[in-house]
């Protein structure tokens, strides 16, 4: 199968950065991916990876796209039939994606982040023709042998990467997606610079639309587009307001509906947050040179941000929200949770304890990406924000 | 000298109000709201900086509220219209414990403490009945205009009875009511009533305190505030003249004062909102 790397899923239209926006809010709200539609119909094959973390490089590397799964916005009427209702959203309606055929996939990928999510490849692999694979990331990322581990790990996961490519991977084709992807986090990380920087400049759901977008796209495309579209939003001539600013943690995994962003972004300035960290898992270049397979393993390691569900005691959770409070100059944090999310839940003990002993004022709240009515929330959090601006 | 300004967008009329060192009135628009609620906040806000006799960059923090609050452009913060209602109270009677807000889609109660912060507060439900909408809609069944329903209610003698459940409803009761020969006066009064009614428990489900604040366009018509009082029975405070229709505005322009007084209102940096206020204000 010849690689499709170079294939561009949408002509962009780059003269609105506004229109521009709109058309990634119905990439992004749309179940069916039309994106992918695009690479399938161009006779691209797909890999669809469940949230939090995976190696998109080496998917790239083979010439397929990855897609990373973040559940969606729909009924699942079929995935409730195989998954209880005490059960997280975002597996349901992930699996609905498959069942439903809204997604087509030539392999899917998960990573047992929880004990929902364990199951979630074994049920996936029942009800599609195509493979599926758990990719272990270690468990104990503190151990001497966790990279070599790792790189083991990847390697597997290559060589079924390569059977579903139909053909070999090379490390020179690794170190080329390496490349792709450290350009890609970097522009993510200046993104994720002017909502710390310039906050007016770019809206809470902007700034969530342009990562997520990373998660549909070529990487390649996506890359492009934030090079183009980054300077002109820098360049906006935009009020700034005296919100409060505010980071929000508990987007790993399950996410708060578009909605629910929005609300957020009318009341505080959004500086920072977690939501889809696993595009950002990263937080520096992968450095070139050696084996692309341990570098990736090194890095997923040694310089990678945090989540509930990565058990690495160098990197305390709530230690790590006091960081990125710090470092992002916010005044208070939203402390979110999906429903039903066991990792979500138990961190937000650890993450109130810290921000009571540090006296920085939180706000805890529960959400579901399906949820439809936010009038609550955006009272509690106007509340919030009213009583840290006029204490 | 700090000048300030207080947007209220509400569903039925935009307000604005231009205040002085947080303190005095200087100038005060008010439109239709429509459905452009951009232009119609920039168009008040132009005509209360007129009656004001100050210019827009003389005007250091703007603060908009009410409904479309997020629909001002120009403001440095939006606020809850529950927020800007306490503080528009506590301006005109600073020992205002419970305020009623009736505007024209929504009603507030809300008891607020020494510090004129919200302690508690309820709304209506959703929809039109126990609000100025509902008012205005009784008006309209029976032909009358807004303006008229002052004169028109204080000329009953015998309110009669509208059950309010429904706005919508409400108009078959209204025919029945007129059919019956019952004077259009006595069934505009037999609504505000009604809504009174509705009022004072919103006010019991905050635990409501002396002294009581009303506020609200709803409440120009001299007739609601007689009716709240007799269910109350004690007297009630009444911003003066059409202030009931501004307090919003002025709390948020007060708020607004409050802000711009900082060392650096609007400086989006951190640790801003956990700053200390200067005492008194």
């Amino acid at each position: 199968m010849p690689s499709n790397r170079t294939t561009r899923t949408f002509e962009w239209p780059k003269s609105d950065p506004d229109e521009v926006l709109d058309l990634c809010r119905e990439l992004v709200e749309d179940p069916s991916y039309p994106s992918v539609k695009r690479w399938r119909e161009a006779g691209g094959s797909v890999v669809g990876h469940f949230q939090v973390y995976f190696p998109e490089e080496l998917a790239h590397a083979a010439g397929l796209l990855p897609i990373k799964i973040r559940g969606a916005i729909l009924d699942a009427t079929h995935a409730e039939s195989r998954f209880g209702s005490y059960l997280c959203s975002i597996l349901k309606t992930s699996l609905e994606l498959a069942l439903s055929g809204k997604l087509e996939l030539d392999m899917f990928v998960s990573h047992p982040i929880c004990d929902a999510a364990r199951n979630l490849a074994a049920i996936w692999g029942r009800n599609v023709d195509y493979p599926c694979q758990i990719l272990y990331l270690p468990q104990n990322a503190n151990s001497a042998h966790s990279i070599e581990y790792l790189t083991g790990e990847y390697a597997r996961i290559l060589r079924s990467l390569e059977e579903v490519a139909g053909r070999r991977v090379t490390d020179a084709d690794v170190w080329r997606a390496i490349e792709v992807f450290n350009l890609n986090r970097a522009l993510l990380r200046e993104l994720y610079s002017i909502k710390r920087e310039r906050p007016w400049l770019l809206s809470a759901e902007e700034g969530y639309l342009l990562t997520a977008l990373a998660g549909i796209l070529p990487r390649d495309e996506h890359n492009e587009l934030l090079e183009w579209l980054l300077p002109l939003i820098r360049q906006r001539d935009r009020k700034r307001q005296d919100r409060i600013r505010v980071v929000f943690e508990g987007g790993f995994c399950e996410q708060p509906p578009l909605d629910l962003i929005r609300t957020i972004g009318r009341s505080c300035y959004l500086v920072d947050d977690d939501l889809l960290i696993g595009l950002r898992w990263l937080l520096e270049p992968v450095p070139t040179g050696g084996p692309p397979l341990e570098a990736l393993a090194h890095a997923y390691l040694e310089s990678s941000s945090y989540s509930p569900v990565q058990h690495d005691l160098r990197k305390p959770k709530e230690k790590m929200l006091l960081e990125r409070i710090d470092r992002s100059g916010a005044d208070a944090a939203i402390i979110g949770a999906a429903k039903m999310c066991e990792p979500g839940l138990e961190e937000q003990v650890a993450y109130t304890g810290a921000l009571d002993q540090h006296d920085i004022p939180y706000l805890v709240t529960e959400f579901q990406e399906t949820m439809s009515s936010f009038e609550q929330m955006e009272l509690q959090l106007e509340t919030f924000a009213e009583n840290l601006l006029f204490a | 000298m700090i000048f300030t300004a207080g947007i209220d967008v509400g569903s039925t009329y935009a307000k604005a109000v231009v205040l002085a060192d947080g303190k005095q009135v200087l100038g005060t628009a008010m439109a239709r709201t429509g459905f452009r609620l951009p232009e119609i906040s920039r168009r008040v806000f132009e005509e209360a900086l007129g009656a004001a006799g100050r210019r827009e960059d003389e005007i250091a923090y703007v603060i908009a509220t009410g409904f479309g609050r997020h629909q001002v452009p120009f403001c440095d913060v939006a606020v809850t219209d529950l927020t800007a209602a306490a503080r528009g109270a506590a301006f005109f009677f600073p020992q205002s414990r419970t305020v009623l807000d009736i505007g024209g889609q929504t009603m507030k109660a809300s008891r607020i403490d020494e510090h004129f912060k919200v302690r508690s507060f309820r709304l209506n439900d959703k929809c039109a009945a126990g609000t100025g909408a509902f008012i205005e809609k009784t008006a309209q069944y029976m032909g009358y205009q807004t303006d008229e329903i002052g004169v028109l209610a204080s000329t009953s003698k015998d309110p009669a009875p509208i059950s309010g459940v429904c706005a919508v409803f409400a108009e078959s009761e209204v025919i029945n009511h007129l059919s019956l020969g019952r004077p259009p006066a006595d069934i505009m009064q037999g609504a505000i009533v009604s809504l009174v009614g509705r009022a004072v428990q919103l006010m019991k489900r905050v635990r409501m305190e002396p002294e009581y604040t009303l506020l609200g366009g709803i409440l120009r018509f001299p007739t609601m505030a007689v009716e709240v009082q007799r269910h109350l029975g004690c007297a009630v405070n009444l911003p003066p003249g059409d202030m009931v229709q501004f307090a919003a505005g002025v709390g948020a322009a007060f708020l607004g004062y409050r802000r711009a007084s900082l060392p650096d209102p609007v400086a989006g940096g951190a640790g801003r909102a956990r700053r200390a206020h200067p005492a008194g204000l």
